[in-house]
This record gives C-alpha cells, structure tokens and sequence, in this order.
C-alpha cells in the first residue's frame, strides 16, 4: 500500500475515483427501518470522522460494510468496483478491518497466534511457519513501536495493549480501509496519543481510516471531513475545517447545545462518608496492594472526583469500598457517623450505596432481561413483599424510571441488549436510583454514550446531588472531571498522590500527579 | 398515518411472536404431531389412551426437566439428575415397602433427601466453584453408589428377603397403586397431573418469586448481578436444591410406576432431560428460557418416540431417528434466536 | 487459579474415593469371618453387579459356599468393564488363589489374562458367558435357545396353538436377547401362533411398559405377553392392568430369579416364569471337586426350572 500515491486535497474534492463509496444504503430489521438511503464516501489517506448520536445507524452502517448483514438496499463500490459481501471474511480479504469497541481477541493464545488467527502462514503440508509467524510479529509491532512479548496471552496485557494489537492485527491484513469504532474510550490520554500518531502514519500509507467517536478534541484533532448520521439518515458531510464546532453539536442532536456541562452549585453539606486507610491486596500476589492506604472524606450533595490512569486503583478503590471483593479489604469506613463494615455489594447496597461499573455490558446489567426487571434487579425485595413479585408495582416504578431519564425503549419488557448504549446506561442509572443511594459511586458514567445523553447525565449529576445524594466519581475525559468535581483526587499506582479543592486543579496538575510514583505531596 | 402505524405495530408484533422460541416449540410439536397422524398405526395414534400413556412415559422426564430448566436458567447444568431419581426410588420403596412407614412421612422425607442431595451439589459449585459440570457429575456417580449401597444391589421390591435367604411376600402400599393409577375417569394418569403441578410451581418459582428473578439474572450475568446486590450463592444452591427435590418426586413417580425401587432406575434420564429443556428452546447459556418451553420439549418428545413405539419401528432406526429429530429441532430454536 | 486447581485436585480425590467406595461396597465383603479355618481360596470376578441376575448369582456362590468353612470366597465386581475385569483376574493370579471362577463380561479381551491364570497352575471356572480357545478348566451356562424353546412350546400348548401374541425383546445387540427370541421362534413354529406386534425394550421394565402401552393402543386383543425377563413382563402386566386388560391376556417372561419372576408368579401376575439358572451353586460344587483333584467335564450345561402357579409351591418343575 506504501506505493500508492497521496492524493492531494484538491484531488479528492475534483472527483478523483474515492477509495470507498456507499451509496443509498438502507437497511430494515423486521419492519423498523433504521438506515434510510445513506451515502458516505472515504479517499485513500484521509480521516473521515463518522459521527452522530447513540442508536443514529453508525453501527449499522459499519456493518453493512463489513458484511455482517446480508439483507440490505444499496450500492457499495471498492476502488470504483461494485462488491457486496455477505460473510465478514470477504470484507476482510477486500482489505476492510474493523476495530469494534469489543476487544475481540481470544485472551489465553499468544499475541502472535492472534494476530495471525484465521490466515496462519503455513509451510509444507500445512504445517505452522511458527518462525515466520514470530518474525513477522515483531517486525510489525516493532513499527508500531509496541514492545511486548509476543509468545503471552493476549488477555495478560492491559487493554489498550490488546487495542494496539488489534490495529496491528489489521495492519496484517494489508487494510486499505480501517474502521475504528471510539478506539480510545478504553485508552488514557498518553495511550491515545501513540494512537493518534499511529493514525497519521496510516494515512501516510494510504490507507483510509472511517473513525467513530464522540469526543470532540479528537475529531477535531484527526478529522479530514466528519459525516453526520441522525436516525438513521444522512444530515451532512463537509470537510473539518468548514465545520464550526456549534454547527457539528447541532448536526448530531438536531437542537443548539448552549454549554457542554451545566453550571454547577457546590453545597457544603455535613460529612457523609469516610474512608480511612482502606488497603486492597491483589488476591494473587498479596504483597501488592490494589490500593494502598487510602483514605477521603465525602461530604453531602457533594461530588468528589477520582482521577488516575488506567491501573491506578481508582476503580479498585469504589470497588473495594462497595463490597466487590468481600472481606478482603482492611482499613476504616464510617458511613454516616457510624462504623461500615465492607462485606458485600448486598450489604452496601442496603447501607445506602450504589456502584455505576464501567463496562455496561460485562458488569453493569442483565443484557438478556427486560428493561423492566433490569430497573428493579437491585432494590428487588422492595418489589417482592413475602417473596412474590408485584409486577404492577415494577411496571410503575421502571416507567417512573424511564420517564426520568428520558429513556428510550419500545417497551418495559424489551431486552437491554437490544438497546443503544445511552439508553441501556439509562436502565442501569435507573436500576440504581431504585435503591435511594445516598452515595453513588460512578465509574466513567459517559462512556460510550453520545453528546446529548451525556448533558443529560450532568444534568442528573446536579440534580441528585442537590436533592442530598452524594458522588465519587470516575472520569478519563478530563474537562468533565474538572467541570462536575467539587473537589479531586488523583491516584497513582493504588496511593492517592494528590488532592485539589474546586478551582484548584488543572489538566497539567492532575497529568503530574497521575503520572507521578510514590506517596501524596504534603 | 396513524392506522398505518397500528398496522406496523401489530405486523412488528405477529412477527416477534412467531420468532419467539415457544412458536418454534409448537411447530416443532405440530410436526411430531402430524407424523402421528400420517403414521397413526391403524388409528391408534387417535385413541385417548395412547395419548394419556404418552403423557404417563414421559412424566418422569417431566419432572426431572423442571428442575434442569431452573438450573440451566441459572446458567448450571444438572447432571445428578437421573442418579438422585435412582436414590429417592429406592428409599421411598425401602421405607414404604420395607419399613411400612406411612407415606405422610415417607413422601416428605424423600424429597427432603432429593432436596439436601441437590442443596450438596449447589453447594459444591456455588461456594467453592466447581464447575456445575463436574459437581454435578460427581454427584452423579457418589448418589448412584448411595443407591447401591442401600439398597445392597437389589431392586426393593414386594419380595422381601428374611435373613436365612428366603423370600417374604408383602402387599404393593396402597400410595404405589394411588401415584400408579389414572384419574378422571381414567383419562389421565395421576404422575402426569404430578408433572402439571411441577410445572406451575417452577413457574410460580420463575416467573412469580424474588429467587426466579435472581436465577434468571444470574444466568444472564453473575458478575452484574452480584453487584446488584443478588446473594449469588444462595440462589445458586436453590436451584440445586429445587432440582433435587423434583428428582426425588421423580424417584417416587417412577418407583410407583415400576411397583419397586431399582436402583439402577434413572441411568442416562439426565441426558434426556437436557434434551428436552434444549428442544423447549431454553439456551444452555442461561439467562433465557422458561418452564412452559419445556413443557413444550417434553410433549414434543414424548410425542416423538410415542409415534416411533406404536409404529413398532426397530431400536436401531429409532435411535437415529431420535438423534436426527432432536438436531432438526435444536437447528430450528437456534435459526429462531439468532 | 490456584484455589481452583486445589479444588479440582480435591474433586478428583474424591471422584477417585467415590469410585473406589462403589467398588468397595460390592467386592470383598465375605472376608475376615471364616478366614481361620480356610484351606482353599477361591477368586470370583463378577463382570458387573449393576444387574439382579448377576446379584443373584454372588448370592449363590456364597450361600453355597457358606456350607463349606474350608472354602473362602473373595468377589470382585468390574462394573461392566472389560479392562478393569482383566485387572481384578491379574490381581488373583499374583495373589494366588487356589481356584478362579470368572463371570466375564465378554470373550475376547478376557481370554488372554484367564489363559494366563490357567497356564500359573490355576483352575478356572467360567460361568454363563464364554471365553475362547480351551484354556479353562470348566465352563458352566445355560442355554439361552433352548429356554426360548421351552418357553415357546409351553406358549403354543398354553394357548392351545393358536392366539396373538406380543414379544418384547431384550437388548437385540446381547447374545441373550438373540438367543431367546431365535429358540422362541423356533419353539412356536407349525403352530397357529401369530406375533403382532415385537419391540426391543432393552432390558427395562419401563421401556417394557411403554412398549406394551403402544401395543395395547394397537390391538384390541392380546392373548399373552413372552417378555425376554421377567421385569419386562411386569412392566407389560402394569400397562395392561393401567388400561384394565390385565385379565384379557397372560404374561410370560424368563430368568425366575426368587424376588422377580418367581414372586409374579406367586402373585399371580405371570403366568409363568422360565427359569435362566445362574449356575452359582453348581460352580462352588465343581469347585471342591477340582480341588479334591477330581475329574470334571469340560462343560456343564445347566438345567433349568419352569415355574407356573401350579408348581411354585413346589419350587417349579425341571425342564428337559
């Protein structure tokens, strides 16, 4: 691919042939309708940023093109040749990888059996060319500067490793097309920086890259052109640059957004919560402590955020105060004045306290059940009086629920799974809400969740707190840490190292302490 | 516009219920029905009785699938099933037979042995993680040994041996001819009206109770539900436990229905109680599924090897028709689900 | 992960300790007792206890045995495995016993350790089922053919030579279950004798009923029932007595054993019950002679009983 020349601007805007161009895809399921007539178009080594709410058709539209759907209207054209494909291993070999959100490599094989998963190179007789295998591993990992040991699982590394090697896996496959859906809502900012310059080099090659994401610095930072989706259909394409930044959030929601976060109103209230010297110890190696020593207080109606980077502890930390990990934590906690005892998530959940996890589909709900009896799962014995559902009073109370959060669901009775990701957090937000949390703990409440939907949170977030309840939360997108936290603290490597009022705290600031080793500064 | 949109609606809707598995389960069973009709056996297939006799057969597979369809909703697997059938058959015959205890508290003690063996093997997977598989295979093998054990190897039945050797003569009780005999005009049989009562009360368990719930949300995710506040393990052991007690029901049905206990009675009945929850469309995964698709399942093959008996047709063929049926059926849950 | 394969470990453990207790309880359980005064030991390998017939034959040997303090009996049950059978011959053989009676499970893969045991000097007695070749002492059976036989002529005299009849068949697969329905057929040949409706019921009793539902379900009249054992029989009585035609029909079956078909026959649920001897009695006196250096024949064809509700007062009637 590195011999393919660059095209100029010019050129991609004169009609030269586009590398990938779709045109009039519809498609149904059922007798919904959710893709009406889309037309999208991608050059050789350009960015195109692909854009719009949760549930606009984004993914829909991915997947017409990586040929997981075989029943859909249209036209797709490769080079200026019409394709239609039907299995995904037929984009593949057309050189279209798609990165999905989902890590989708098998965790207990070797990196390079994963990377060559599907298109081993063989030797004679079929047998595996283990040697040229590793070669050409290391040679590939090596230029995407990712040094790791190819011969451990590929579950034994972080995640944004196992991302990276995703990337390599496509690059592997000689892609002319990449598709990345939101690569870096698993990725710290360092991380998504080594993405980003691996992006450019993509692009030096020639490749064309679709990229999904909702965060603006990094569609602003990458995009050649941005295409808008919005239920389904097309609302524009225009090239970054014309693009204002206002104009593209009103594009995506179809309404003017003012400001990104709601102003908020600090209230100082008596202390609710206090965590003195809570240690976690690693269950295989108890030498190492998860977290080590923590300790904070939490106020009411407060909002205290806990910043750190990927394996900092500061998931380990709401976890561990929730009850998780059981027992297995020492240190003090008083909830409200009294003595809390860290058992278990029942036992929290009883005492007042409520944990959003950060992965909706792996912890955060049943994906297999109703909205209706996700909404209901957590204060269950509040429904089921002597043991026997009142499904009346879980019809009401999830409807109640919906209508708060403006949730957006056919029926009670649908399964979560079928829901778009703003929506499921929604049922999950909902389920805890049930249970009149005093402390909430929130674990990257926005993750994957569109701009519009993300107000919305913040929103709630002010609302909650102002009506008593009381927030720790998680966030790695920093201007929403520093707008909805009263007060931060950041961690590093299981310690809390270092703690700013409102105001106080600066992007600069909390990159220094996350990133710093060692005890809190006095 | 707006009557457009009912009509929508009501398509959208005609169009989920025919997906569901339970429209698949029927016409699985509307196919094994019409094979009865086509191949009726020179109209035995149109009499009441072979009906009320199908049913009767497949009772005991009933009963067992009612506790599987729990557990495997809990995403578990029972494979202790046909061995706890084989003990609770030989104690209630031991204690009814034998001991001439009154079956008041005969039936209670049974199941509350099916009930503790069940409990045992929730136990095992739920506290100290042994996959289900192997706990319950375990207890598969160790209750068969108890059966044998108590019993020394010998089917208890009406011949009882005295301790020089000779044999003693006894009266079948009175509670085998009951749990043995039709009702309703002798239109159906009272293990069968047993089965129906298992049934509504898994569904009442499922589908009505604050542990159903939880068992279904286990099954869907475990991690999500305990940190939702489920008590993971006790609800795990429930299910177990329920399964256990259905099997010592079952141990009862099928030591009435043979008038003795064998302890050897139940060998590879757990397999067939896998089938038929599967067959009933509820996915091995967990999560999913419910009582009423095994009831499905279990008609669907008792109908199946009812049409196969009355036709005569030969063990081997039979075998591979049965095979080759339950993949067919199994094939068109699963072209249902995806 | 540690925790979890401690947990595995632990559950082989006692997958291992569950296997060995099963085993435990059904081997070995008339040592101690008349050790002391035991001149002779005599290994028996039971192919698998899982069976009344087979139960029935150990009680046999032993209540024969108890008659003789200087004979001593260890059992061995190999649960229906050929390899395990093997091992337990080996173990006699290296134990030394002074005469092995073996039940095998089948012919070829035992033939060689019994070969073995017969070339170390050891007398062997194999019972009911063959091994190959002519490297045992004694082999003692019955005639599955001939019972069918029996049976059938019993049957067509019964029902005068003429009536329908419903067989349900042991496992088609087992040598038994060919055996009496190919001495059966031979048995109702030249008469009126009409079969309406056959079925394998594999040995079971509730296979047998449902087997015998079907068939009630087809026929509107049934003159008898031969079932392949008694259990099957049973189960065809309880069919018919669900759907109240008990009285319409009579019921036929084989192997007699005290607690099956002799108490239906008592009860008056069978008609008659043919007797397949286990031969257990006549193994222990074939035994001491072959320990008193005696002379036996190679093979010993065993008798067997018929029992009818007119003889099992009588304790049945010899069969030719």
């Amino acid at each position: 691919m590195s011999g393919q020349v660059r095209l100029s601007q010019d050129e991609k805007t004169m009609g030269g042939k586009p590398l990938l161009r779709m045109s009039g895809i519809g498609k149904s399921f059922g007798s919904v309708r959710v893709l009406h007539g889309v037309d999208f178009e991608l050059n050789a080594g350009e960015v195109h940023i692909l854009a719009g709410e949760n549930g606009a058709g984004k993914s829909t539209l991915i997947k017409v093109l990586a040929g997981v759907y075989r029943n859909w209207r249209g036209r797709v054209e490769l080079d200026g040749r019409r394709v239609s494909f039907t299995e995904p291993q037929q984009a593949r070999r057309a050189g279209i990888a798609v990165i999905y959100q989902e890590i989708s490599l098998v965790g207990a094989l070797p990196v390079v059996d994963n990377l060559f998963l599907g298109r081993e190179r063989t030797k004679c007789a079929g047998l595996l060319d283990r040697e040229a295998q590793r070669e050409a591993a290391r040679a590939l990992l090596a230029g995407l500067e990712l040094d790791i040991d190819i011969e451990r699982p590929a579950a034994s590394y972080p995640i944004p490793v196992q991302q990276m090697v995703e990337i390599a896996k496509a690059l592997l496959l000689d892609a002319r097309v990449i598709v990345m859906d939101e690569p870096t809502s698993t990725l710290t900012r360092p991380e998504a920086e080594k993405l980003f310059e691996m992006i450019g080099r993509l692009k030096g090659r020639g490749c064309g890259i679709i990229y999904i994401s909702h965060k603006m610095d990094e569609i602003y930072r990458l995009a050649d052109r941005i295409t808008v989706l919005r239920d389904g259909a097309l609302v524009g394409t225009r090239a970054a640059a014309e693009l204002a930044g206002k104009e593209f959030v009103r594009w995506m929601v179809g309404r003017e957004i003012t400001s990104q976060f709601p102003p908020r109103r600090p209230e100082s209230g008596p202390e609710i919560l206090r965590v003195g010297n809570l240690t976690l110890r690693d269950k295989s190696n108890s030498r190492h402590k998860l977290v080590d020593n923590c300790s904070f207080k939490l106020r009411r109606g407060e909002i205290l955020g806990v910043a750190g980077l990927q394996g900092s502890g500061n998931s380990e930390l709401l976890h561990a105060l929730f009850g998780s990990f059981g027992g297995r934590v020492s240190g003090e906690v008083r909830l409200e004045g009294k003595p809390f005892g860290v058992r278990s998530p029942a036992h929290a959940i009883a005492s007042g306290m409520a944990l959003l996890t950060n992965d909706r589909q792996a912890t955060g709900c049943v994906t297999c059940m109703g909205v209706r009896a996700n909404i209901t799962l957590a204060a269950l014995r509040k429904f089921s009086p002597g043991l026997w559902l009142d499904g009346a009073a879980e019809r009401r109370a999830a409807e109640a629920g919906a209508e708060q959060l403006s949730l957006r669901a056919a029926s009670m009775e649908m399964p979560v799974e079928n829901l778009s990701g703003g929506n499921q957090q929604k049922v999950i937000l909902a389920k805890w809400l049930e249970t009149m949390p005093r402390v909430f703990l929130l674990d990257e409440p926005t993750r994957g969740v569109d701009v519009g939907v993300k107000q919305e949170i913040y929103s709630l977030m002010n609302r909650w707190t102002a009506g008593g309840m009381s927030i720790v939360l998680i966030t790695s997108e920093m201007p929403e840490l520093l707008a909805m936290s009263d007060r931060i603290i950041v961690m590093s490597s299981g310690r809390i190292t270092a703690r700013f009022g409102r105001g106080e705290a600066t992007q600069e600031k909390i990159l220094a302490a996350a990133m710093s080793r060692g005890g809190e500064a006095a | 516009m707006n009557a457009d949109k009912t009509a929508v609606a009501v398509k959208d809707r005609i169009d989920r219920i025919l997906r569901s598995p339970a429209a698949r389960a029927l016409a699985s069973l509307a196919a094994v029905v019409l094979l009865g009709v086509i191949f009726n056996a020179d109209g035995a297939f149109f009499k009441w009785g072979t009906h009320r006799d199908m049913l009767r057969q497949v009772s005991v597979f009933g009963i067992l699938g009612c506790g599987m369809t729990v557990v495997i909703i809990a995403a578990g697997i029972d494979l202790s099933v046909g061995s706890l059938l084989g003990v609770s058959s030989v104690l209630f015959s031991m204690l009814t037979i034998h001991s001439g205890v009154s079956p008041w508290l005969a039936i209670p003690a049974t199941l509350a042995v099916g009930a503790a063996f069940g409990a045992a093997s929730g136990a095992l997977s739920a506290r100290w993680s042994i996959q289900p598989f192997i706990a319950t295979l375990a207890m598969m093998v160790f209750a068969r040994g108890v059966a044998k054990l108590i019993s020394g190897g010998q089917k208890i039945s009406t011949a009882v041996q005295q301790a020089d050797g000779s044999y003693r003569y006894v009266d079948v009780p009175a509670v085998f001819e009951f749990i043995n005999s039709s009702v309703l005009g002798g239109n159906i049989t009272v293990v069968t009206l047993l089965f129906l009562l298992c049934v509504i009360v898994t569904w009442i368990v499922l589908d009505r109770l604050r542990p159903g719930r939880w068992i279904y949300a286990i099954g869907g995710n475990e991690e999500a539900a305990r940190l939702s506040g489920v008590p993971v393990r006790s609800v795990k052991v429930f299910a177990y436990a329920l399964s256990g007690l259905f099997c010592a029901l079952a141990g009862i049905c099928q030591a009435a229905q043979e008038q003795q206990g064998d302890p050897e009675a139940g060998m590879t009945y757990e397999l067939t109680a896998i089938a038929i929850v599967v067959i009933g469309g509820t996915s091995l995964r967990g999560g999913t599924g419910g009582i009423w698709l095994t009831l499905l399942g279990t008609v669907i093959i008792g109908y199946l090897e009812k049409v196969l008996s009355i036709n005569a047709v030969g063990e081997a063929s039979r075998l591979m028709l049965t095979g080759a049926i339950i993949v067919l059926a199994v094939l068109f849950q699963k072209r249902g689900g995806s | 992960m540690s925790v979890l394969k401690s947990l595995m470990i632990s559950v082989s453990i006692m997958l291992a300790a569950v296997l060995a207790g099963c085993s435990g309880a059904g081997e070995n359980r008339d040592e101690g007792g008349e050790a002391a005064g035991a001149k002779w030991v005599i290994g028996m390998s039971q192919c698998n206890l899982g069976e009344p017939w087979r139960v029935q034959m150990n009680a046999d040997i032993r209540r024969a045995a108890g008659e003789h303090p200087e004979l001593k009996v260890v059992f061995k049950d190999a649960q229906n495995d050929n390899l395990r059978q093997r091992a337990h011959v080996e173990e006699y053989v290296s134990s030394g016993v002074d005469l092995l009676i073996i039940s095998p499970k089948e012919a070829a893969p035992l033939t060689p350790p019994v070969h073995e045991a017969f070339r170390a000097g050891i007398p062997v007695i194999v019972l009911d089922r063959r091994v190959l070749g002519e490297d045992y002492t004694c082999f003692i059976g019955a005639d599955n053919r001939k019972i069918g036989k029996a049976a059938g002529v019993w049957i067509a005299e019964r029902l005068g030579g003429r009536g329908k009849v419903v067989e349900l068949k042991g496992l088609m697969t087992s040598t038994p279950g060919q055996d009496r329905h190919t001495g059966f057929r031979e048995g109702i040949a030249d008469t009126g004798i009409e079969i309406i409706f056959e079925a394998d019921m594999q040995w079971l009793e509730p296979e047998a009923r449902g087997e015998m539902e079907s068939a009630l379900a087809r026929f509107d009249r049934i003159d008898l029932v031969y079932a392949h054992n008694d259990p099957g029989a049973h189960g065809a009585w309880l069919a018919a007595k669900a759907a109240g035609r008990e009285r319409e029909m009579v019921f036929v079956g084989i192997d007699g054993l005290p607690q099956e078909g002799q108490a239906y026959v008592r009860q008056g649920i069978l008609a008659a019950s043919f007797e397949y001897p286990t031969g257990g009695r006549e193994a222990i006196e074939t035994a001491l002679k072959i320990l008193a250096g005696e002379q036996t024949p190679k093979e010993i064809t065993l008798r067997s009983k018929v029992y009818t509700r007119e003889n099992i007062d009588s304790d049945g009637q010899w069969l030719d």
